[in-house]
């Protein structure tokens, strides 16, 4: 039954795939008189299998040690390559969160995407998401997660390219793919150099082989390098972090996984690798660097945009980072792991909420909103309780979170602190001043004759409100919030002590700030000029776009171009010179050939002579020498 | 047994071309699919009896036919060239079925493409160096031929160009295998690995560098690569799948047989600088792709990257990266065919190839949505995206080649992500966006038309999920091209068991 059971959660991502496969009928346009609606159905179906088998699964093991089961997959030569799965209350949780969200999103999908015609595609795609979702949630081998980021990255970019008709649509998907693509090499490189110099690519081989790693710091330097790169791109973190941004063009239920569990996938491969981190001090030190930019830079830019999408995907940039200076510090998994968790869950509502807005209104510039409060209560009651989860400031989800990690059983150094307040403070700037503009204020044109959403958005947004406000009480229940390995540290106490109430502090200061500045409708501008400024510096994302295109894009087409002329004038040109060479040469030649046998006895006669002369003279051996001692050497 | 493989196809062309003259096309074209497809079962049935555990050469034949020449037609099959015969026979058929119905001078075109594809299989085939020449100049005259009557506006010039380098090549190959005979005093050209080894290394460097670069020319690798883009430009589908499937094969496997297997000692000797050349060659055709404007020509210029990473393999000459070698050419045929069927496809529908004029061929009532998501698969595949022949094809690539040459490998690498580069702009251009005016009345695609493409990108993705399909077959085979104790030294020995395996093998 154990072992059965064991090998039975491998099927678990394949019913994603089962989905997105039976939607192909549809999709492909073969059966056309039902709509696209089953193939929706199928996919929902599937996943609520999925979620089921999972949960039974999750019940079966919750206190038992962690298991791998391992697939042999290809051995050539000294190279051996195993498919590994750990079956653990971790892997097991994060499989349920995916599972779960995906449910959620799917049947809210069923109303966002009811007037699209491609549905059925839509559905595929989501399929296909899941199933490498809930792959990576399993795997525990470096070579199956490093695909299936591959497969997140790919399927990411045709989500987000799913309107492909509207240029900006274009755009982002080419940004999505190749920022994440960027990423994804930098880890295959390091996934290379891990498997040549490793033991094995299992991530707790690669944990045993750390303890005697007999690297160079240069070369542990680099690999963990390459190594932050993958999750960087896939978590949206300076400087790959605008992919996320520009993803919004996508439809919103797509949105809702992105920004809730893919961001996390990437942070959940970079928490498993964290021992080969230990190998070096530069990894670590960028690793937190790459956290503090993306924490405080994104938390900035999310405050300037009017984009209500928008602003809310730089505010998940801007808790990954936390994650990263999280594993960059090697503070224990468990708190990344459960800062991961509540940011989720709290995000996914977010974006539910903000996608009904987006749906009844058509709308997602924030500026052109107001008054929705009293028309979308449902809507407006997720949104408060998602933002109240996500800021620590009430007893929900991010609270424990933080009280988790700063009750004092981890050392916390002062300038993390320091980060954790900013950080919070300027989120609760950021969804006060939405929730504001949004549903305070008079009603806007474009949100006058607004109606809460039909059932099957409310439905999950609904679900999931009661989840968010429960999941202290989860929390509790489960024992996740008291377990830990470590004992209570007394030296550090004082800090401790004042951390959290710093944190409400923070919170409290952020909420009334948002509350007080004024708001801008309808592209208002500042008028002070430094105010412009920053608004601009900020809503730019700080102009790095322009960068990029000044940098890389920059250097990658102008290297292009210099190769194309370089092919086309210089080597095929040089090919051709000799050829047109050979034709001139050989049209001026036919001039010599005058008809007259004298002429050509005479060219045989001398040529003749001058052979034999060489010949007789000794030179001949000089040359047939000169021949063999270059052969022979 | 193999010599069917050479001949029926050829007999099968002859055949044709005694057909009477004025008969409708498609019956020509049906008559080569049946000899196509009786190649291809046949072939499955060689596989099906080919003994994977068997390390020498498989059901040989051997006829003196001029002793005094040296010349014996010897055949032999083993897991270097079984994989490449496959791909032979299946891609012949696909080229044959996808032809146009409707092609002028039909009977003389198909008679051509039969005569190709027992000449490539002769070349695989062959045991004796003189024979494998043979077949290797064999093959050009038809594909001058196919590239100048049945291509675009510029064939007279591409064909023309085609023929000079190939026949360059040709010229080199033979004579490095005239000098490797004249110099061992050997009386037979029959192929035997090592059989420089009493050279002294100077030499072995003179009779390696003509092969070399007689190789390179039809691989073909930078700076020799410029009859490519023109002869896959100019030439029509079937010969694009044709030529970037199998018939550049015959230079990496030229490498493989004959530059590892003849020239050990000079090959070792001259591997860094041909990882170097190998990474090169990678990004200099991943630049060059980014900047073109013609499908084809991006796809042609994708290949030259591509073929580069064999070169790479090939160099480290590991076990692993022998393997790998092979891996890349089975995937990178298979991928490479599919991009310039489906490239073709869309040239014939819409009567352009410019990136600049095609927009929004997506679109599912008027657009071309099935043809456009076999070639985000084919592009995504090429891309080494995990699912795929490409990924674990190039993964073994760069894990076999990384000890040796960490950075030239590393180069290799960048080459791939810049794959991803060219080819989304060219899917991002072409696919994406809004239909335009132009291109909007396009007759329909037919289930035959997407059929070769459907079975190619079947095949990419069970192989990319199944990779120890290939492995099982070549792996023993591939092992025993090297068996030098002083190159073994820098291989780091993980697996002790395998190592040993080797060892006995010896």
């Amino acid at each position: 039954m154990t072992e059965w059971l064991l090998s039975s959660s491998s099927i678990i991502p394949i019913y994603g795939l089962i989905g997105a496969i039976l939607t192909l009928p549809w999709s492909m346009g073969m059966v056309r008189r039902t709509g696209p609606r089953p193939a929706a159905y199928f996919n929902i179906l599937m996943t609520l299998v999925a979620l089921i088998h999972n949960l039974i699964l999750l019940r079966f093991i919750w206190h038992q040690p962690p298991q791998q089961v391992a697939y042999q997959w290809l051995q050539i030569a000294d190279l051996n390559l195993t498919l590994t799965l750990d079956i653990s209350p971790i892997s097991m949780g994060a499989l349920s969160l995916v599972t779960g969200l995906s449910l959620l999103a799917q049947i809210y999908a069923l109303g966002y995407m009811e007037k699209d015609w491609s549905m059925a595609r839509f559905y595929g795609l989501m399929g296909f998401f899941e199933a490498a979702l809930s792959g990576l949630a399993l795997s525990d081998s470096l070579l199956l997660s490093y695909g299936l980021l591959e497969m997140l990255t790919l399927s990411t970019y045709l989500l987000v390219g799913f309107w492909y008709a509207q240029p900006l649509v274009v755009t982002a998907a080419r940004d999505a793919f190749l920022t994440k693509r960027v990423g994804d090499i930098l880890l295959l490189m390091g996934v290379v150099a891990l498997s040549s110099y490793g033991e094995g690519l299992d991530f707790s081989q690669l944990k045993d082989w750390v303890q005697t790693a007999p690297l160079q710091p240069f070369t542990a330097t680099l690999l963990g390098l390459a190594l932050i790169a993958g999750p960087t791109g896939k978590c949206a973190q300076f400087p790959l972090n605008l992919w996320l941004d520009e993803a919004m063009e996508g439809p919103n239920p797509a949105g809702i996984l992105r920004n809730s569990i893919v961001v996390s996938a990437g942070a959940y491969v970079l928490i498993k690798l964290q021992p080969v981190f230990t190998l070096s001090l530069v990894a670590s030190d960028v690793l937190v660097g790459i956290g503090v930019i993306t924490a405080i830079g994104a938390s900035l830019m999310a405050i300037a945009q009017i984009d209500i999408k928008r602003a809310l995907s730089h505010s998940t940039s801007a808790y990954l980072g936390l994650v990263f200076v999280t594993v960059g510090i090697g503070q224990p998994a468990t708190v990344a792991f459960l800062l991961l968790f509540t940011h989720a869950i709290a995000k996914a509502l977010l974006f539910m909420s903000a996608g009904s807005i987006i749906f009844n209104t058509t709308n997602q510039d924030v500026t052109q909103m107001g008054g929705l409060g009293s028309r979308m209560p449902a809507t407006t009651v997720a949104f408060i309780i998602s933002s109240a989860s996500l800021v620590a400031l009430l007893p929900m989800g991010m609270f424990w979170t933080m009280q988790q990690w700063l009750q004092g059983f981890y050392t916390i150094p002062p300038l993390l602190l320091i980060l954790l307040l900013l950080v919070n403070g300027l989120s609760a700037v950021n969804l006060t001043r939405l929730f504001r503009l949004v549903f305070l204020g008079p009603p806007h044109p474009k949100t006058r004759r607004c109606a809460e959403v039909q059932w099957p958005m409310a439905v999950p947004m609904v679900t999931l409100s009661l989840i968010v406000l429960f999941l202290p009480v989860a929390l509790q229940q489960l024992d996740l919030l008291v377990r830990t390995e470590n004992a209570w540290i007394e030296d550090v106490l004082l800090l401790n002590h004042w951390a959290m109430p710093l944190l409400i502090a923070s919170g409290a200061v952020g909420c009334l700030f948002g509350a007080l500045i004024p708001l801008r409708r309808n592209w208002e501008r500042p008028t002070q000029v430094y105010l412009r400024f920053f608004q601009d510096l900020f809503a730019y994302d700080f102009y790095i776009e322009r960068v990029y295109n000044m940098t890389v894009v920059w250097a990658v087409s102008s290297f292009s171009r210099f190769t194309a002329w370089f092919d086309r004038y210089i080597v095929d040109g040089g090919v051709n010179l000799v050829g047109l060479a050979a034709i001139f040469s050989g049209n001026a030649l036919k001039y010599n050939v005058s008809g007259q046998s004298q002429f050509y006895i005479f060219t045989i006669f001398l040529a003749v002579s001058v052979i034999l002369g060489l010949a007789f003279s000794g030179q001949w051996e000089g040359i047939l020498d000169y021949w063999s001692s270059a052969f022979s050497g | 047994m193999l010599s069917a493989l050479i001949w029926i196809p050829i007999l099968g062309a002859i055949a044709i071309a005694l057909l009477p003259p004025d008969w409708e096309a498609y019956r020509y074209r049906k008559i080569a699919i049946t000899i196509a497809s009786v190649v291809l079962l046949w072939t499955l049935v060689l596989g099906y009896n080919f003994n994977p555990d068997q390390v020498s050469m498989q059901f040989v034949e051997r006829f003196e036919w001029l002793p005094s020449l040296g010349i014996s037609y010897h055949l032999g099959l083993d897991g270097l060239s079984l994989p490449l015969i496959v791909l032979n026979s299946f891609l012949t058929l696909v080229a044959i079925y996808s032809t146009d119905e409707k092609i002028g001078r039909s009977r003389f075109y198909f008679a051509l493409m039969l005569f190709l594809s027992g000449g490539v299989a002769g070349a695989f085939l062959a045991q004796n160096l003189l024979l494998f020449f043979l077949f290797y100049e064999f093959e050009v005259i038809p594909l001058y031929f196919l590239i100048a009557i049945w291509g675009g506006s510029r064939r007279g010039y591409a064909a023309m160009k085609f023929l000079i380098y190939t026949a360059l090549s040709g010229f080199l190959v033979l004579a490095s295998f005239l000098g490797i005979v004249w110099f061992t005093q050997g009386t037979t050209f029959d192929y035997e690995p090592l059989r420089s080894s009493a050279l002294p290394l100077d030499l072995q460097f003179w009779l390696l560098g003509m092969l070399l670069v007689g190789l390179f020319i039809k691989i073909p690798i930078f700076p020799f690569h410029t009859w490519l883009p023109d002869a896959h430009v100019e030439a029509s589908t079937p010969v694009s799948v044709l030529l970037a499937g199998v018939l550049l094969k015959l230079g990496t496997y030229g490498l493989l047989r004959f530059g590892v297997g003849l020239f050990r000692e000079a090959w070792i000797v001259l591997a860094p600088g041909l990882a170097w050349l190998a990474a090169v060659s990678a990004l200099y055709g991943a630049l060059t792709a980014i900047a073109q404007q013609d499908m084809k020509k991006v796809v042609a210029y994708s290949s030259i990257a591509h073929m580069a990473y064999i070169l790479l393999a090939t160099a480290a000459t590991t076990p692993l990266s022998l393997m790998a070698a092979v891996y890349q050419m089975i995937g990178h045929g298979l991928i490479s065919a599919l991009l310039f069927l489906l490239v073709g496809v869309v040239y014939q529908k819409t009567g352009t190839r410019d990136v600049r004029v095609l927009h929004g061929l997506l679109n599912p009532e008027r657009g071309l949505p099935l043809v456009g998501s076999l070639t985000i698969l084919g592009v995504m595949a090429s891309a080494g995206i995990p699912g795929m022949i490409g990924f674990i094809a190039e993964f073994l690539v760069f894990r076999g080649s990384f000890p040796l040459f960490p950075i030239a490998t590393l180069l290799c690498m960048i080459g791939t992500g810049l794959t991803a580069v060219y080819f989304l702009l060219m899917v991002n251009n072409v696919f994406f966006g809004r239909l335009t005016t132009p291109v909007t009345q396009m007759p329909q695609v037919q289930w035959s038309e997407r059929l070769p493409a459907i079975a190619l990108a079947v095949l990419i993705v069970v192989l990319g999920l199944q990779p120890s399909w290939i492995s099982r077959w070549s792996e023993l085979n591939t092992a025993t091209l090297i068996v030098d104790p002083a190159l073994r030294v820098e291989i780091p020995a993980t697996d002790l068991a395998q190592q040993n395996k080797i060892r006995q093998l010896d």
